[in-house]
């Protein structure tokens, strides 16, 4: 039971119906395939995640390209199918919800359960209700519900009709932090449960990486990078996966300068720095830009370790330290060519160093948390 | 006395009833097709349904005649099948009364219906609901207190209706002579005390039909 997609279609960011006020086009572009797992759907607003959702699951129509699902086609340009919204027997849930608000729960869920026998129909509901522990709620109205519980009742409803994919838009987006981190896990139990493919878009990247088995990284409506949650972060293969991933220290002067097939590594040169990077994506001479994330920069006192003994460390002269509760994020100027970085490390660490502005200390750049890329 | 309020009551009751009715189902589904479909030429249906509202009701009236008339496309048709005309019946004052109500409802419909968010509708749809059982299921009971507003101030104008119907139906005592064109016949006849028991009796009927609607448009919001 795969899942493949492969389609372009002209889209603009504020197409707002009847008064068309198109403010800018793009073209969403988007080929990949998944089994039964959860994909997430990751990029900033505007980059065409909810667009993609629309296709899938034929709100709007698409320019071309396929759509599979199981042994269902949804869409084929070429062979000219296109499933009516209705036949696709998807599972939906939008950003906001969309409950019936003069249907009590019952009947939201029971909105999906067309043609099925009166028994079966109810047997359904409750098997719904109790998956998603609301059994309480039956008789209530969509008004007298917390977002939580709303949202839960969306899942029950989408997945009361036994739908072949679920697609899931910003469920948790309006919801506190605290319910925000219950709930994933609950969609993480439920996709294992009910063992059908789920995407789900976020522009959360916490959540991204809690709940991903696969992310596809989407901007200005193209697919960026497709693999898991770990090829996401430490490979990004280009500047936009990169700085989506919060990566910030990005430096785009390097070269391959020697790659080490016997520890499977790559040496970059990037003005006088050497670095080496854990990856065999280059062939010397290659253009490159590298970076790593504020939080993987480990600061050491210089007395400890000298620059010239581990690779990847450099002296480092402390600029200014802000506080932002249980980290501290430091600016950083690397001595030797003048670099400017930014690290976040956690407040205890910093306290119990002593460390100020003007100090001079020694950073750590692990191999395997720089990223590298060519130069785009 | 009571006779000659009565009938003029009675009458003007059952044209407006049936007006309404006939206006409820095809305002909804004309106000329908206006809020959720794009079609070629919408605009100018949008403009022939809503003209009547701002034509004099003689102009309405008129062209009416000339529709369905004993020589018009309509009125020929209705003589070949019944094998009578329409004028200056009863029906033909619902005709009257229909053409100035429908915009009426269909106006407010439409802005009720406009005002349901679509993602409710493709939510149905996604369901595996029909174009047609989400109409009924969702958009139409969502939309339920604009439909009651413009069924209410149809009701209400189909009642004081008078220009269009006037021409139409004409005034024939026993048969077409409605509230409006028995309280104008009784002023021109002198008969003051006729004309006022029916001025209160509509007036009374208006005010209702407004403190309804005030009531439905008030909670359109829930």
């Amino acid at each position: 039971m795969g899942v493949k997609i492969d389609l372009k279609k002209q889209y603009s960011e504020t197409n707002l119906g009847r008064k068309k006020s198109v403010k800018k086009s793009f073209v969403l572009d988007v080929s990949f395939e998944m089994e039964n797992e959860l994909v997430v759907l990751f990029g900033p607003s505007g980059s065409g995640k909810t667009t993609l959702f629309k296709c899938i699951s034929g709100i709007t129509d698409l320019d071309e390209g396929k759509i599979i699902v199981g042994n269902k086609v949804y869409f084929d340009k070429e062979k000219k199918i296109n499933l009516s919204i209705q036949k696709r027997n998807l599972g939906y849930v939008f950003q906001n919800y969309t409950l019936f608000p003069h249907m009590n729960v019952r009947k939201n869920i029971e909105c999906g359960l067309k043609g099925w026998e009166k028994e079966a129909k109810e047997k359904r509901v409750l098997e719904m209700l109790s998956l998603l522990h609301i059994e309480e709620l039956e008789n209530r109205y969509p008004s007298q519900l917390s977002g939580g519980q709303k949202q839960r009742v969306a899942l029950a409803r989408a997945l009361a009709p036994k739908p072949e994919i679920l697609l899931l838009d910003e469920p948790f987006s309006a919801l506190d932090l605290e319910i925000r981190t219950r709930l994933a896990e609950k969609i993480k139990d439920l996709q294992s449960k009910i063992g059908i493919p789920v995407l789900f878009i976020t522009h959360n990247l916490e959540e991204a990486f809690q709940l991903a088995d696969k992310i596809l990284v989407l901007y200005e409506g193209k697919a960026q990078q497709f693999g898991t949650p770990e090829e996401i972060l430490y490979h990004p293969e280009n500047l936009h996966v990169a700085e989506l991933v919060g990566i910030s220290n990005i430096f785009d002067d390097a070269y391959v300068k020697e790659c080490d097939e016997e520890s499977k590594s790559t040496v970059l040169k990037s003005e006088s720095l050497s670095l080496r990077v854990k990856t065999q994506r280059f062939k010397p001479g290659d253009k490159v830009s590298w970076g790593i994330h504020p939080e993987n920069i480990t600061l050491l006192l210089p007395d400890s370790n000298s620059e010239n003994q581990n690779e990847n460390t450099y002296s480092v002269r402390i600029n200014n330290i802000i506080n932002k509760g249980p980290k501290k994020r430091i600016t950083l100027t690397l001595v030797r060519c003048g670099k400017i970085l930014t690290a976040d490390v956690p407040a205890q660490f910093v306290d119990s160093l002593k460390l100020h502005a003007g100090d001079i200390c020694l950073a750590k750049l692990e191999m395997t948390k720089v990223v590298a890329f060519h130069k785009s | 006395m009571l006779d000659k309020v009565w009938f003029p009551l009675s009458l003007t009751l059952w044209i407006a009833t049936i007006s309404s009715i006939l206006v409820l189902f095809s305002g909804v589904v004309i106000a329908y097709i206006f809020a959720r479909r794009d079609f070629r030429g919408r605009e100018l249906a949008e403009l022939l349904v809503t003209l009547p509202l701002i034509l004099p009701p003689t102009v309405i009236g008129y062209l009416l005649v000339i529709l369905v008339g004993r020589n018009g496309f309509l009125g020929n048709l209705i003589y070949n099948f019944f094998g009578t005309g329409i004028m200056f019946t009863w029906q033909a004052a619902v005709i009257a009364a229909y053409t100035v109500s429908l915009p009426l409802m269909v106006r407010a419909a439409q802005a009720a219906i406009e005002a349901v968010d679509r993602e409710l509708e493709y939510a149905a749809y996604i369901l595996g609901r029909s174009e047609i059982e989400t109409a009924l299921l969702i958009t139409l009971p969502l939309a339920k207190r604009g439909i009651l507003a413009g069924l209410v101030l149809s009701f209400a104008r189909a009642v004081g209706e008078f220009g269009a119907t006037l021409m139409l139906a004409g005034n024939i005592p026993g048969k077409t002579n409605t509230m409006s064109i028995s309280i104008y016949s009784a002023f021109q006849a002198g008969n003051d005390e006729l004309a006022q028991t029916l001025v209160i009796i509509l007036i009374f009927i208006s005010l209702l039909a407004i403190s309804l609607t005030g009531r439905f448009i008030g909670k359109l919001e829930v």
